[in-house]
């Protein structure tokens, strides 16, 4: 009955304008929170689980008692230390990269000499074999230096990959900023590098912030080379969390808890800078 | 303040040469613009004598003292750029301040300083804001501001007007000349708007290719152009050049058979190819039968006066005429160049022959 009618409706719109039915007001806000929730899922679902009791860690259903048990735990552990570690070796080859690769970054984009673009690319060369190419030369030079298992000489290899990208990100950073904002610097009294504190460098703050917080992450949520050039002094917080899987049974909710540590300095990190993520903050200085 | 004096400068780009040669002097306090077609080098020399540049050749004095080897930054020169250049970090006052907390002078002499030369350019009420929130010629505003407050030796423009609407432009050139006569500095202008250098420049120097091709007071370069590039160059309209040869008698026959007059007490063998030239408003605009048949093409009626654009013969003309004429595209018109007022230059050099 009803199909029949639906059937001998009219096709044109009646003469009353129809309201947009809520599925068509609120679709697209429903899709992207639909979206939002998949992505979301492993996150919540581990932070949930590092907040449960050890005994119902797999229980279904969300009605547990909150515990900070995984946590208490983990900082009884040898785990807060490898949370240091792993601070330390990010943040040092973090700003190393970003002390040494800026300048180099500088140099490259205005200093026209002959080898520029051979010196650009062979530096990018260092990103385009996989990492697992690199292993055994690391492994042989740290063993050599005596860095083994020290974070010093973890730093070391993430600087290695982070200069790589620092220069060529800061490159295409510092190409857009118009020279003549440096010549205007340089004919009121700066030199080539107080141009460039004064001037350029801060200009070019939204992308430096991105850049670091790409080789932060980048040092931060490296698994591959802490596991194999560190024993035990600079095991770093991803390669302790497998620690927690062991003959005599896998701790689950120690495991979630540490992994949602490892999240919590990154996810805070970008919160923080997220402000001088904005663009923007060269217009209007030079006339288009 | 100080004179500027260029010697045999040279400038080469891969191989080709952007100056050949070139030498000039600015006096002290002088305002000299240079002027020329995009491509001649008037912003490379302007330029090299900030800095910016290397000195492939020849020297650069500013008074006693050669620059060649003297970084921009100690050289006591401001530029104010095209597209202003201003800093869009830093707030007006900062932008203004700039030079002076570079050379560490102290923040309450800063300020000092800052409203003196924000009150000079009218920018009281800005000083806190970015360049962005700025109009253009409150841009163009700071930008001369951050050249002036540092009281240099000279001052460079590098077409600081050509990013600005015509209204703007204008109330920029009197603020810029009235400026210039406050301070007395020695100023280079470079612009390609021989408009803004008749009226601001003490003299001009017209650049073609890399070569001077005249230096001159404004009404020099007006009444008596060098060659038929100056003549054609400067002035707006502009002159009108006719190709002709020379004949017997004083006179000029053009190409398409008009019999003109030429300047009197100029002998030039007949048959030599010669350009005539004259300035729109030396057509004397009269009824067809009084003069040279022309027929009207185009009616630009300004309100001053009126540019008629006709076709003399085969070539294009451009009069002027201050009265109100009744005039429409199709008619004819006669036109009698004023004897006295021509000029005369050689088709192959294009040089001035009277």
């Amino acid at each position: 009955m009803h199909a029949e009618a639906a059937l001998y409706e009219p096709p044109f719109p009646s003469d009353k304008p129809r309201r947009p039915g809520w599925l068509r007001r609120h679709g697209r806000e429903t899709a992207a929170l639909a979206m939002l929730a998949v992505l979301l899922f492993p996150f919540l679902w581990m932070v949930q689980l590092a907040l449960r009791p050890a005994q119902d860690a797999f229980e279904p259903g969300l009605l547990f008692v909150p515990t900070l048990d995984a946590f208490h735990a983990l900082w009884q552990d040898q785990f807060a230390r490898s949370f240091g570690n792993s601070l330390l070796t990010s943040t040092l080859s973090t700003a190393l990269a970003l002390l040494i690769g800026v300048p180099a970054a500088y140099a490259l984009t205005r200093w026209r000499f002959r080898a520029r673009r051979h010196v650009a690319l062979w530096i990018l060369c260092t990103r385009m074999a996989p990492p697992i190419a690199f292993t055994i030369p690391f492994f042989l030079a740290l063993r050599w230096a005596g860095l083994l298992d020290t974070v010093w000489g973890l730093t070391l290899i993430y600087l290695t990959f982070n200069l790589a990208i620092v220069i060529w990100l800061m490159q295409s950073f510092f190409a857009a900023i118009p020279a003549a904002l440096e010549e205007a610097a340089w004919i009121d009294g700066c030199g080539v590098w107080s141009a460039f504190w004064h001037v350029t460098l801060p200009l070019t703050r939204p992308g430096l912030v991105s850049t670091a917080v790409l080789c932060f992450i980048f040092s931060w949520s490296d698994f591959f080379f802490a596991l194999i050039l560190t024993r035990t002094q600079a095991v770093t917080a991803p390669v302790a969390i497998v620690n927690f899987l062991q003959y005599d049974g896998w701790e689950w909710t120690k495991i979630a808890a540490a992994g949602t540590l490892v999240m919590l300095p990154v996810v805070a990190f970008t919160l923080l800078v997220r402000k001088y993520l904005v663009r923007g903050l060269t217009a209007g200085g030079v006339k288009d | 303040m100080a004179s500027i004096s260029l010697r045999h400068l040279r400038k080469h780009y891969a191989g080709q040469a952007v100056l050949h040669d070139l030498s000039l002097d600015i006096k002290d306090g002088e305002f000299v613009a240079l002027v020329g077609p995009s491509g001649c080098g008037k912003s490379t020399l302007l330029r090299m004598v900030a800095g910016l540049e290397a000195v492939d050749d020849g020297e650069i004095l500013l008074g006693r003292q050669r620059l060649n080897e003297i970084a921009p930054r100690e050289r006591n020169i401001a530029m104010v750029f095209q597209n202003y250049a201003l800093y869009p970090h830093m707030s007006v006052a900062e932008n203004l301040g700039f030079a002076l907390r570079l050379q560490g002078v102290r923040p309450a002499v800063r300020k000092q300083r800052v409203d003196a030369v924000a009150e000079i350019l009218n920018l009281q009420g800005l000083l806190e804001r970015r360049p962005a929130q700025l109009s253009g010629g409150q841009r163009q505003r700071v930008a001369m501001g951050r050249a002036i407050i540092r009281e240099p030796q000279a001052f460079l423009f590098d077409e600081p007007l050509s990013n600005l609407d015509a209204k703007l432009r204008v109330q920029m050139r009197t603020e810029i000349k009235a400026l210039h006569q406050r301070l007395g500095t020695t100023t280079l202008y470079v612009t390609h708007d021989q408009i803004e250098a008749m009226t601001m420049a003490d003299r001009i120097v017209v650049l073609k290719d890399g070569r001077i091709e005249q230096v001159g007071t404004p009404l020099e370069l007006y009444d008596r152009p060098r060659n038929a590039f100056v003549a054609g160059f400067i002035g707006s309209p502009a002159m009108n050049l006719l190709a002709g040869r020379a004949q017997e008698g004083g006179r000029v026959l053009t190409d398409d058979g008009l019999l003109l007059p030429m300047p009197q007490g100029l002998k030039l063998s007949p048959g030599r190819a010669v350009w005539l030239g004259v300035r729109p408003e030396h057509l004397e605009v009269t009824a067809a039968d009084h003069g040279l048949r022309a027929e009207v093409q185009v009616l630009e009626p300004t309100g001053a006066e009126t540019q008629i654009a006709a076709r003399l013969g085969k070539q294009n003309v451009i009069a002027v005429s201050r009265e109100r004429i009744d005039l429409r595209p199709g008619g004819t018109l006669g036109l009698r160049p004023m004897a006295s007022q021509l000029h005369v230059f050689d088709q192959g050099s294009g040089a001035r022959l009277n």
